[in-house]
C-alpha cells in the first residue's frame, strides 16, 4: 500500500494522463460557462399562483398547511401548536419573540444537547426559501431556521414561509443564492420511506409531521 | 439464514457468470414477483413526474454536459474541491483501491477509539467491502437506511442501487425483524415495521459518536458535500456524531453549486419518482456548533481513472446512480440484481463492474443486455449504455480469442473457419452447399429446426428456427435472370 500522499499524486496523474487537462486555464472556464443549458431557468406564474403552486406540491407531500395574513401569524401559531396537542417545543435562537405563544414550553436553543432536544415534541422555525415546482423547503440554517439537529429530532415541525420567499423554480433559487450556502438543507414534505414493497410510510427518523403556515406578506395577495 | 433461499456471491472476483447465477432467480417466483412489483411501482411513478417536466430532455442534455466536463477536468475540480473541503475545515484523504480506502477509514475509526459505526446507505462502501473488514478489525457498523437494515439483519445482499432490498417482501421483513430484535407480536403492516426500525436505531443514532456517509455529489467551487435521501438517517448521521466519515468515488465531483439545480431535479424523479426527495444535505467542512466537529473525505479511485482514459467508456463515470437504467432494463426485471454479481446491478452495473475489474473479471456482464437501448433512453445523464456495452463485448472477445483454453471453443472455431470461408466467393458457396446439406438433417417435417447440436443448441434451447427454403436468393436471381435473357432470346 502506497503512503497517503503517494496516493494523491499516483491519483491526480492517472488523471491528468487520462484527460490530458492539467489546470482550469480561462479557456476551461469559457467552456464551462457554455455549457447549454437550456432548460426552464425563470418562472411563469405570477405571486398569487406561485404561492398556490408551493402549498399544492406540499400538501401533495401530506405536510399541513395554512395561510394567513401578517397581522394573524401569531394567532395561527398559537392555533397549530394547540392542535397540534403537544407542549414542549425548540425555539431557534434567532426565532421572534412574537411567534413563542403564551401557554407552552419553549427551549431556545442556545446550544442544547442532542438529547434536550430529543425531549421535545416539536419545533417552530422560519425557513430561507421556498421552492413551488417542487414544494420544497430550504433551510440554510440560519438563527431563525435553526440548527439542523433542531429540525431533526422533534417529531412535530412547523415552518413559517413567507409568501415573498417562494420562487416557481429551483434554478431561481439557486440563482438568488449570491453566495453558497455553507449549510443547506432542502426538506421536501416529512421523513419517508418506500422500502417495503414501494409502500410509502410517512416518518421514519426525522419529524413524522411537517406543518407550514404560509404568510401573505406580499401586496397583491 | 437467507429468506431468498440461496446466497448470491457479490464480488465480481468470485460470481459465477452471469446466466449461470440468474438461474436461482428465475426458478423463484416469489422474488420475481417482488422485483416485477417493484419496478412497476417505480416505473409508474417516474413516468408521471417525467412528462409532466417540459423540459426533460433540455436537463438531460445539460446533465450530461455538467458531467462530461466534469470529468473532462477532473483533476483540477478534484485539487479545486480538496483545497475548499481543507479550507472549511474538513480533511481530505486520497485512497487508490478499495484496501487503501478501508485502511484509512480504519485509522480514523482507531484514533476517535470507535467500537461502533453508524452508516448512511453507500453503495460505494459495499464496493470496497467495508463492513466485513470493520467487523473483522472489531468495529461493528450500524446500517441505518430501512432497506440497508432489512439487509443488514436479514444477512442478505443488496439487489438494487437505490432499493437495495427490494427483492424481500413484507412478511419476509416481518419475519427478520421479529427474529432479530426479539419482537414477537409484530405485523407485518410496512407502517409497523418500518416504525420497529425507528425504535431499533433511535439511541444509535443519539450515541453513537461517528458516522460514514457515501456522497451524492462533490461541489469543487465550495469544497461540499451533498447527501440525498429520503427517510432522515441521513441527517441523523451527519449532523449528531462527532465525527463523520465521507467516502466517494473521484467522478463524484461537480464544478459549481448551482449545477445542483440540474442534478436535484432529474435525480429524484428518475431514482424514486418523486418531484425532490424528502431530505437533501449540503454542508462544507465544519460548522462550529452545528454538526460534527471533525470531518474526512475519502477520495476512491479503485479503478476510476482507468474508465476515465477510454473514449468510449468515459461516460460510465457520468452516472448519478439513480437506478432508472435497471428499472426500466427488461432483463434485470426477470433477474433481480443479484445475478450480476457486484453491488452494482442492471446496466450501468454491467458496463461499470467489468471496468471496474480492469476486465479480469465479470466478462459475462456486457452480455446481460439484449441491446434494447431502454436504459440509454431513462438516462438522465444520457449514458449511452448499448453503445458502451458493445465496445465492452469486443474487448471480451479479443480477450477470449487469443487465449489458448479457448483455441478449440466451437465458436471459436467456427468463427475461424468463417473467417476463411468469407475470404473467397467459390470456397462460400461450397460450404454453402454443405452447410445447406447438414441443416436439412435437423430440420423436421414441418419446415422447422427444434434442436441444434453444440453452439446452435443455445438458439434452439429457447426458440425456434426457420428451417432453409429450398432455393439460397442466389441461385433464384441466377435462375431468374436466365428466364429473363432466354424470355428476351426467344
Amino acid at each position: 500500500m502506497s503512503t497517503p500522499s503517494n496516493s494523491r499524486n499516483t491519483i491526480l496523474e492517472r488523471v491528468r494522463n487520462a484527460t490530458r487537462t492539467a489546470e482550469l486555464s480561462s479557456d476551461r472556464v469559457a467552456a464551462y460557462e457554455a455549457l447549454p443549458r437550456a432548460y426552464i431557468r425563470k418562472g411563469r406564474l405570477n405571486a398569487a399562483e406561485r404561492v398556490a403552486l408551493m402549498i399544492e406540491r406540499l400538501r401533495e407531500y401530506d405536510a399541513d398547511v395554512i395561510e394567513t395574513g401578517p397581522e394573524g401569524l401569531a394567532g395561527a401559531i398559537a392555533t397549530q401548536l394547540k392542535a397540534s396537542g403537544r407542549r414542549t417545543f425548540v425555539a431557534p435562537e434567532g426565532l421572534p419573540a412574537e411567534w413563542m405563544a403564551g401557554g407552552f414550553e419553549w427551549k431556545i436553543d442556545h446550544g442544547l444537547s442532542a438529547s434536550e432536544i430529543e425531549q421535545c415534541e416539536g419545533v417552530v422555525t422560519g425557513a430561507s426559501c421556498g421552492v413551488a415546482d417542487s414544494g420544497t423547503i430550504v433551510l440554510h440554517h440560519s438563527a431563525r431556521d435553526g440548527r439542523r439537529v433542531a429540525t431533526l429530532l422533534p417529531d412535530w415541525h412547523l415552518c413559517i414561509l413567507n409568501a415573498s420567499q417562494v420562487v416557481e423554480t429551483l434554478p431561481e433559487y439557486f440563482a438568488g443564492c449570491s453566495i453558497a450556502p455553507t449549510l443547506a438543507t432542502y426538506i421536501s414534505g416529512p421523513s419517508a420511506t418506500a422500502d417495503i414493497e414501494m409502500t410509502r410510510i410517512k416518518g421514519v427518523h426525522g419529524p413524522r409531521f411537517l406543518n407550514v403556515i404560509v404568510v401573505r406578506d406580499l401586496a397583491q395577495n | 439464514m437467507s429468506q431468498a433461499g440461496y446466497h448470491p456471491v457479490l464480488d465480481p472476483a468470485l460470481a459465477p457468470p452471469f446466466p449461470k447465477a440468474a438461474l436461482p432467480v428465475l426458478r423463484n417466483p416469489q422474488l420475481r414477483k417482488n422485483v416485477a412489483h417493484a419496478i412497476d411501482v417505480i416505473q409508474a411513478k417516474r413516468a408521471r413526474l417525467v412528462t409532466e417536466k417540459s423540459d426533460w430532455q433540455e436537463l438531460r442534455a445539460a446533465g450530461a454536459a455538467i458531467r462530461d466536463h466534469a470529468l473532462a477536468n477532473l483533476g483540477a475540480y478534484l485539487e479545486q474541491f480538496e483545497e475548499r473541503c481543507t479550507a472549511a475545515g474538513g480533511t481530505v484523504h486520497w485512497a487508490a483501491d478499495a484496501a487503501e480506502a478501508r485502511q484509512i477509514i480504519l485509522d480514523i475509526l482507531r484514533r476517535e477509539n470507535a467500537s461502533e459505526v453508524i452508516k448512511i446507505k453507500t453503495m460505494t462502501s459495499a464496493e470496497i467491502q467495508l463492513n466485513p473488514f470493520l467487523e473483522a478489525s472489531g468495529v461493528k457498523a450500524y446500517e441505518t437506511d430501512l432497506a440497508e437494515i432489512i439487509l443488514q439483519l436479514g444477512h442478505e445482499e443488496p439487489s438494487h442501487i437505490v432499493v437495495p432490498a427490494l427483492h424481500v417482501n413484507r412478511s419476509q421483513v416481518r419475519e427478520i425483524f421479529a427474529h432479530s430484535m426479539g419482537i414477537n407480536d409484530l405485523s407485518d403492516e410496512p407502517k409497523v415495521l418500518t416504525a420497529a426500525a425507528r425504535n431499533y436505531l433511535r439511541q444509535k443514532f443519539l450515541t453513537v459518536p461517528t458516522a460514514i456517509s457515501g456522497a451524492n455529489f462533490l461541489v469543487a467551487e465550495t469544497g461540499s458535500v451533498s447527501v440525498v435521501e429520503s427517510e432522515g438517517n441521513g441527517r441523523m448521521c451527519l449532523t449528531l456524531p462527532r465525527t463523520m466519515i465521507t467516502l466517494a468515488g473521484i467522478e463524484k465531483v461537480i464544478p459549481r453549486f448551482t449545477d445542483l439545480e440540474v442534478m436535484l431535479q432529474v435525480l429524484a424523479r428518475s431514482a424514486t419518482g418523486e418531484r425532490m426527495n424528502p431530505y437533501t444535505s449540503v454542508w462544507s467542512g465544519v460548522t462550529p456548533g452545528d454538526g460534527p466537529e471533525r470531518f474526512h473525505v475519502v477520495l476512491l479511485d479503485n479503478g476510476r481513472s482507468s474508465i476515465l482514459a477510454k473514449k468510449t467508456e468515459r461516460q460510465t463515470l457520468r452516472c448519478i446512480r439513480c437506478a432508472a437504467c435497471m428499472n426500466g432494463c427488461p432483463v434485470y426485471r426477470q433477474t433481480g440484481g443479484h445475478a450480476y454479481g457486484s453491488v452494482y446491478p442492471g446496466p450501468i452495473g454491467a458496463i461499470l463492474t467489468p471496468q471496474l475489474m480492469q476486465m479480469h473479471h465479470a466478462q459475462s456482464l456486457p452480455y446481460a443486455s439484449s441491446l434494447c437501448g431502454a436504459c440509454y433512453e431513462v438516462c438522465p445523464v444520457k449514458i449511452n449504455i448499448p453503445e458502451v456495452l458493445l465496445e465492452l463485448r469486443s474487448q471480451v472477445v479479443n480477450q477470449e480469442r487469443r487465449q489458448v483454453k479457448k483455441f478449440f471453443d466451437p465458436m471459436y472455431l467456427g468463427l475461424r473457419a468463417a473467417n476463411v470461408a468469407f475470404s473467397s466467393a467459390s470456397l462460400f458457396h461450397a460450404v454453402q452447399f454443405f452447410g445447406r446439406i447438414g441443416l436439412k438433417m435437423f430440420t423436421g417435417s414441418d419446415g422447422w429446426i427444434h434442436r441444434l447440436p453444440s453452439l446452435g443448441g443455445k438458439w434452439t434451447q429457447t426458440r425456434d428456427l426457420r428451417g432453409l427454403p429450398k432455393q439460397t436468393f442466389h441461385s433464384w436471381w441466377e435462375m431468374r435472370q436466365r428466364a429473363t435473357r432466354q424470355k428476351e432470346a426467344g
